[in-house]
C-alpha cells in the first residue's frame, strides 16, 4: 500500500485505510499483525552494522527489528508506510544530555555526590524531549553535571515524548555514573574557600571518597563475614549511601563517566581507573583527546565529544574539530554527543562534520551518534543500529541526514511512531496532537 | 552575547561554565599576515562559480588582478593575463567571501576568561560613544579559524546587554593589522531592546531601568539630549558662518555627539528585539526620531510577520537555533527565514558568536531544510549582507570590479560536509592555518 500523504486530510484518510485494511486482513488471515508491527519500505538503509541497502525495507515485530534487506516483507495485514526512497537510519543516540533535569543538574553542594540519582530530578513532561525527539533521538543518558568530582547517578531515557515518567526509562540499561575533572569541580568548591581549587585537590578528593569506599567495603566484608560464621552479636556497619554507590563502581557495576578535558588529566583518571579497578567507560569533552588517543585506545575507555565547541574556557582552548577522527584513526570508539538542549535537536549535522574534518567515511559518520554512542550508555546490544532483534528505533528522513539539510520525518520508538513532521500541531502522535495547541505559521510550500 | 547567554542557562555547569578565573598569559595566534602582495593576477580555472548576482557558470573562469575580481565568465570567453598564475579548480565551488552579519570576533578570546573579553560596558545602559574599533583584537586566534570556513567579512559589535553598548565595525578577516582588517568604522549602532538590558536581577540591586519603561524612557531622554545638542551645534555652526566671533561653541559631549550620525539618518541602527511587543516599541522610537533602522532576531515574532514586511527594512534573522515558546511547534523558529523571505523582506544571517562564528553557512543550509530557497539563502550571507552593510559595491558577489574576496571549496558552500580549499582577500590567497591546523597537525605527526 502507498501511504504517502501529501496533506492533511489525505493523511488521516491514509491513517484509517490502513486500520481498516488491518482489520480486515486480520479477520480473514488468521494471523493478524500485532499493534506494533509495520513494514517500512522503498528506504535507503543506512545500517550502521551492514552498510547502505539501497531500496530497501525492514519489518517491525513486536517493536522489534525483525527483518530487513532488499527483499523482506511482512505478513499479510501488516501496515505498510512507504518511505518514498527516504534514508532510514537507526534512532540517534545522545550519550550526553542534560534535558528534562529542570535545574536540578548539580548537588554542589560537596564535590563527593554518588548518592544523587537523577531519576529524582527527571521531568518527563520537559518540552526539551520533545525537540530531541523531533531531531531524531530515541535514547540519552542524562548525567548529573560536572560541579563534583564524583557525581550522581544517569539515567537512560527513551524519549516517548507524551507518555509518563515509567514509560520513557530505558528498561534495565546499566547504570552510569557520572565522575568529572579539571576547571569545574575546583571553582565550583574554590570559589567557597574549599577544597578542591586545584587539580591536586580534584584528585586527592576523588582518591579520598574511592579510599573510603574500599574502607566501607571492607567494613561489610568483616560484618559478613561474621555473620556467615554464625555470630549473632555481629552489628552491621551504619550504611551510608555514597559509600554504597561507590561500592558498586568498585564492583564494576557501574559504568564511570568521566567530564575531562586535558589530556594530562585524561591520562591521570585512567590511572585512577587502575588502581581502584572500576569501570572506566568513557571521557565526557575528552577535547585533548586527540593528543593521547594511543593511549585511551590501550585503555578500551570510549569519548564522548563535540564535533567542533571549543575556546568557550581555558581547558577547552586545545579543542579541535578533528578531534573525533583522529581518535577513531587510533582505535577509539567515539561518540559526539549534545550537552545542550540545542545540539541535541540536530545531532546528525554535527556527526556529519567529522566527514569533513578528517574524512570520516558516512557509517563512521552515523555511528558516532548511534553505535558507539550506545556502547558508551552500555545498550549497544538493544539499540544504535539496524540489526534484527533490536529495539525499531527508527528515523525516516527528509534530505540526506549526514547534511545541513536533513530532518527527521518520523521518529518510532519501540516500533511505535512517536512524531511525524507531515502532522498537524506539534508533530507528535502522544502529546496535545491538535492544530489549536500548537499554533504554527503556514508552511512554505517548495517553489513558493 | 544573546546566544551565548541562552545557551549558558541550558547547558548549566556541565562543559561550558566557568567564571572568573583570571589567567595570566593566554595564547593569541599571530598569523594574520597576508601573503606578501603582488602585482601578478591569479586565475581560477574549471571552477563551478556561483556568482549572486547573475546565475551559476559551469567551468568558469575567474581573474583576479590589483585586488579586484577583473573578469568572470564561461572558459573562453574570458581573456587570462599573461604571466597570471592560474589554478585549475576543476570540480571546485568558487563563491564570494561569505559575510556574518553579526559576530563578537576581536573581542573575546576565551569566554570564561573575564580578562580576554571587551564584549560591552555594563556600567551604564546609553553607550554610543563605545566604538568596537577600540577593543577590536586584531591578532585573535579565532579570526583565522572562522576564515577557514569561508566567512571573508564580518559585522563585529557589542553585547547586547545596554541598550545602545556602542557602534559596530565591519571588518574583514585577513590583514596584516588592524588598520588593514576594520575597513568599516562605527558602521552602525544597535539598539537592543529585548529585556536583557534591564537592571533587574534582585530587589536588592535593582536600579534604574528595571523596567522596559525603564528602558524607553532612558532611550527617549537620550535621543532628546542629542537633538538638542545637535541642535545647539547647528546653531553655533551658522552663527560662526554668519561671521559672529562671540558665538559659543557647546561644550563636546562625546555620548551626545556619537548618537548624531544616526539622528541624521546617516547610519543606520540595528533594532535587537524577540518578542512583537518589543520590535513594536523599538520600531516607534525609532520612528518617533527619524532613525533609519534595520531589524535583529525577531525570534518570536511569528504573530506580526506582515507587519514586519510592512516595514520594508532588512532583517538580521536568528539564530534560528533558539527555542520556539513552549505552545509552538518544534520548527516555528527555524521556518522564520522562509516566512519572511516569502513576506518580499530582505533577510541576512549571523552567528551572533565568535568561537562558533564558523558555523554560519549550517545556519542558512539549516533554514533551507525548513523552507528557504536555497539561492535566497546564499545571497543572505553573501549580497544582502553586503547590501545592508553598504558595501554592495565591494562586496557579497563575484563581478567585475568588487573587492577578490573569493572562497574555493569541495562543494555546496551551506553544507557541513564542505572542505574549503582556498581562500582569497583583496586577490591574495591566505593560506588555510590556524591555531587548530597546527594543533592537528603537530599531533598528527
Amino acid at each position: 500500500m502507498n501511504c504517502r500523504p501529501a496533506t492533511l486530510k489525505s493523511l488521516a484518510a491514509c491513517v484509517l485505510s490502513l486500520f481498516l485494511v488491518s482489520t480486515t486482513m486480520a479477520q480473514t488471515s488468521g494471523t493478524p499483525a500485532a499493534s506494533k508491527d509495520i513494514l517500512i519500505k522503498n528506504a535507503v538503509l543506512l545500517t550502521v552494522t551492514h552498510g547502505k541497502i539501497a531500496n530497501g525495507s525492514l519489518y517491525v515485530k513486536n517493536g522489534k527489528i525483525a527483518a530487513f534487506g532488499e527483499n523482506v516483507s511482512g505478513p499479510p495485514g501488516v501496515p505498510v508506510i512507504d518511505a518514498g526512497g527516504k534514508y532510514l537510519t537507526p534512532g540517534i543516540v545522545d550519550p550526553h544530555s542534560h534535558m528534562a533535569l529542570r535545574d536540578d543538574i548539580n548537588e554542589a553542594t560537596s564535590p563527593v555526590v554518588p548518592n544523587m540519582r537523577m531519576i529524582d530530578a527527571f521531568d518527563y513532561t520537559d518540552k526539551a524531549i520533545y525537540h530531541a525527539l523531533a531531531g531524531g533521538v530515541t535514547s540519552a543518558l542524562l548525567p548529573h553535571g560536572s560541579a563534583d568530582m564524583i557525581g550522581g547517578q544517569a539515567v537512560v531515557i527513551k524519549t516517548k515524548y507524551g507518555l509518563g515518567r515509567d514509560e520513557m526509562l530505558f528498561p534495565n540499561a546499566p547504570q552510569s555514573i557520572k565522575f568529572a575533572s579539571g576547571e569545574n569541580p575546583k571553582r565550583v568548591f574554590g570559589t567557597k574557600g574549599q577544597l578542591p581549587s586545584t587539580r591536586m585537590g580534584n584528585f586527592a578528593v576523588q582518591r579520598q571518597a574511592l579510599v573510603d569506599a574500599q574502607n566501607y567495603m571492607q567494613e561489610w566484608n568483616a560484618y559478613n563475614d561474621k555473620v556467615k560464621k554464625g555470630d549473632k552479636d555481629a552489628v552491621p556497619p551504619k550504611r551510608d549511601l555514597k559509600l554504597e554507590a561507590l561500592a558498586d563502581v568498585l564492583q564494576r557495576k557501574m559504568l564511570v563517566q568521566i567530564h575531562c578535558y586535558r589530556a594530562d588529566e585524561l591520562l591521570n583518571e585512567m590511572a585512577m581507573a587502575k588502581e581502584f579497578n572500576y569501570n572506566l567507560r568513557a571521557f565526557h569533552h575528552a577535547l585533548e583527546a586527540y593528543k593521547v588517543a594511543d593511549q585511551i585506545a590501550a585503555n578500551h575507555v570510549g569519548i564522548a565529544t563535540f564535533a567542533d565547541w571549543w575556546g568557550y574556557k581555558y581547558e577547552a582552548w586545545d579543542a579541535i574539530p578533528w578531534n573525533a577522527v583522529m581518535c577513531i584513526r587510533k582505535g577509539v570508539t567515539v561518540a559526539i554527543k549534545s550537552d545542550s538542549n540545542d545540539y541535541i535537536r540536530r545531532l546528525n549535522q554535527e556527526a556529519a562534520k567529522t566527514i569533513r574534518y578528517g574524512g570520516a567515511t558516512e557509517e563512521e559518520a552515523l555511528r558516532m551518534i548511534t553505535l558507539n554512542a550506545a556502547w558508551i550508555i552500555g545498550v549497544d546490544d538493544r539499540v544504535g543500529s539496524i540489526d534484527v532483534g533490536k529495539d525499531a528505533d527508527l528515523v525516516i528522513w527528509d534530505g540526506y541526514p549526514l547534511s545541513s539539510y536533513g530532518v527527521p520525518e518520523k521518529v518510532y520508538i519501540d516500533g511505535e511512531l512517536f512524531f511525524d513532521r507531515t502532522l498537524p500541531g506539534y508533530g507528535t502522535t502522544h502529546y496535545g496532537n491538535t492544530a489549536e495547541a500548537a499554533p504554527v505559521i503556514p508552511v512554505v510550500k517548495e517553489g513558493e | 552575547m544573546i546566544r551565548a547567554h541562552k545557551f549558558m542557562t541550558t547547558v548549566l555547569l556541565c562543559a561550558a561554565v566557568a567564571f572568573g578565573q583570571s589567567r595570566e598569559a593566554v595564547h593569541t595566534h599571530r598569523n594574520q599576515a597576508r601573503t606578501p602582495s603582488t602585482d601578478q593576477a591569479i586565475v581560477l580555472t574549471g571552477g563551478k562559480l556561483l556568482t549572486i548576482t547573475h546565475g551559476t557558470i559551469d567551468h568558469g573562469v575567474i581573474v583576479m588582478e590589483g585586488g579586484k575580481i577583473a573578469a568572470v565568465g564561461k572558459a573562453g570567453e574570458v581573456k587570462v593575463p599573461a604571466n597570471a598564475k592560474v589554478i585549475d579548480v576543476t570540480g571546485m565551488t568558487v563563491y564570494p567571501g561569505l559575510i556574518d552579519s553579526e559576530t563578537h570576533l576581536g573581542l573575546t578570546e576565551i569566554e570564561a576568561e573575564k580578562s580576554t573579553n571587551d564584549l560591552v560596558e555594563l556600567s551604564d545602559e546609553i553607550m554610543p560613544q563605545m566604538h568596537v574599533t577600540d577593543a577590536f583584537h586584531a591578532e585573535s586566534a579565532l579570526i583565522p579559524v572562522t576564515r577557514y570556513n569561508g566567512i571573508l567579512n564580518a559585522v563585529v559589535a557589542p553585547a547586547t546587554e545596554d541598550t545602545l553598548p556602542g557602534q559596530d565595525a565591519f571588518i574583514q578577516l585577513a590583514g596584516t593589522d588592524a588598520t588593514e582588517m576594520l575597513i568599516g568604522r562605527d558602521v552602525a549602532m544597535p539598539l537592543n531592546f529585548d529585556g536583557t538590558q534591564r537592571r533587574n536581577e534582585t530587589w536588592a540591586t535593582a536600579k534604574y531601568p528595571m523596567t522596559r519603561m525603564g528602558m524607553a524612557a532612558q532611550l527617549r531622554q537620550a535621543f532628546i539630549d542629542a537633538q538638542e545638542y545637535g541642535q545647539r551645534l547647528d546653531d553655533y555652526n551658522k552663527k560662526k558662518a554668519a561671521g559672529d566671533a562671540k558665538a559659543m561653541a557647546p561644550k563636546r559631549d562625546l555620548k551626545l555627539e556619537a548618537l548624531l550620525p544616526y539622528l541624521r539618518g546617516q547610519k543606520p541602527v540595528v533594532i535587537g528585539a524577540v518578542e512583537p511587543s518589543d520590535i513594536e516599541t523599538a520600531v516607534g522610537l525609532a520612528k518617533e526620531f527619524n532613525l533609519k533602522f534595520i531589524l535583529n532576531h525577531l525570534t518570536h515574532c511569528q504573530p506580526i510577520l506582515d507587519y514586519v514586511a510592512s516595514l520594508k527594512v532588512p532583517v538580521i534573522v536568528g539564530p534560528i537555533y533558539e527555542f520556539p515558546k513552549d505552545e509552538e511547534r518544534y520548527d516555528s523558529v527555524y521556518r522564520l527565514p522562509a516566512e519572511l523571505q516569502k513576506r518580499g523582506v530582505k533577510i541576512a544571517f549571523a552567528s551572533y558568536d565568535a568561537h562558533q562564528s564558523r558555523n554560519l553557512p549550517y545556519a542558512a543550509g539549516y533554514a533551507v531544510a525548513y523552507g528557504l530557497p536555497y539561492d535566497e539563502a546564499l545571497k543572505a550571507i553573501t549580497i544582502n549582507a553586503a547590501e545592508i552593510w553598504g558595501v554592495a559595491d565591494k562586496l557579497g558577489s563575484l563581478d567585475v570590479g568588487k573587492t577578490a574576496n573569493v572562497v574555493v571549496s569541495n562543494g555546496d558552500p551551506l553544507d557541513v560536509k564542505t572542505d574549503v580549499k582556498h581562500i582569497f582577500v583583496a586577490g591574495q590567497e591566505i593560506p588555510l592555518k590556524d591555531r587548530q591546523t597546527e594543533l592537528r597537525d603537530e599531533y598528527s605527526k
